[in-house]
């Protein structure tokens, strides 16, 4: 999946786009700025990636959960991203739990790795 | 179709996120839930770090020195110290070099001294018997 080396960092644009809208109107972000921060972004997916299995394998699981990614931001120290994250976390269950019920008939678990197998 | 999907609201493309969790060793598969939360989680980490980049500056321009600054300065931003440094110019670079230089020499100095005085105390003492016996 991962042939180019361009593939493991997420991409500037997008990463520029989300940092405009949360700063105010009119500030602009030099192009030094705008890969660091994309690079930091992309190291940080690494970072909390790791952290989350460090938890599967403490607790000798095998697939990484939504529960495993809340429980690493505190172990790297990054409470604040907790409350929010488990919004999110709520709000996706609640989400795909409506979907299903509607697409009806298929396995709750049958669903989930399907999603997973198409990716592979 | 009444709600809508939570990866919708997200900016980054999962795809992408998807390929850099599984580029770590220990990562086979990754499901849908802790990818949405893996990406959420990362677009909060982007903007809070610019966010406070930004606050420590008075101009209209966001720039990797107040990046780098932020990062320096929290520990739990630890992780990103080697990919983002403080940047030095020049002459700061030459002080930094000159100042090391100067530490370095004194340093020198002391140990060759006390590496001269280890040796002769062990010279006078095993280099006797060799000396005798040719």
């Amino acid at each position: 999946m991962a042939e180019k080396l361009e593939d493991l960092n997420l991409p500037l644009t997008v990463v520029t786009r989300i940092v405009k809208e949360t700063l105010p109107e009119g500030v602009a972000i030099s192009k030094e700025a705008r890969t660091g921060l994309a690079k930091a972004a992309s190291v940080f997916v690494l970072y909390v990636t790791s952290a989350a299995t460090n938890i599967v394998k403490n607790n000798k699981r095998k697939a990484l959960t939504g529960q495993d990614v809340l429980e690493a931001m505190t172990d790297i120290e990054f409470d604040r991203f907790v409350e929010p994250l488990r919004e999110a976390l709520e709000n996706y269950k609640q989400v795909t739990s409506a979907k299903k019920l509607a697409t009806g008939k298929k396995k709750d678990d049958s669903d989930d790795i399907e999603m997973v197998d198409d990716d592979q | 179709m009444s709600t809508p999907k939570p990866e919708k609201e997200l900016h980054l493309p999962l795809s992408r996120v998807k390929t850099i969790m599984k580029s770590s060793p220990d990562v086979d598969a990754v499901g849908p839930e802790p990818l949405y939360l893996v990406t959420k989680v990362t677009e909060l980490f982007v903007t809070d770090l610019a966010k406070r980049a930004y606050k420590s500056n008075k101009t209209n321009l966001l720039e990797y020195k107040h990046i780098a600054e932020v990062v320096q300065e929290d520990d739990t931003l630890d992780f990103l110290r080697e990919i983002m440094p403080r940047k030095i110019t020049v002459r700061q670079f030459k002080e930094l070099m000159a100042k090391k230089a100067a530490k370095g020499n004194e340093s020198d100095e002391t140990s060759e001294e006390s590496s001269e005085e280890d040796s002769s105390d062990e010279s006078s003492s095993s280099s006797n018997p060799d000396s005798q016996h040719s």
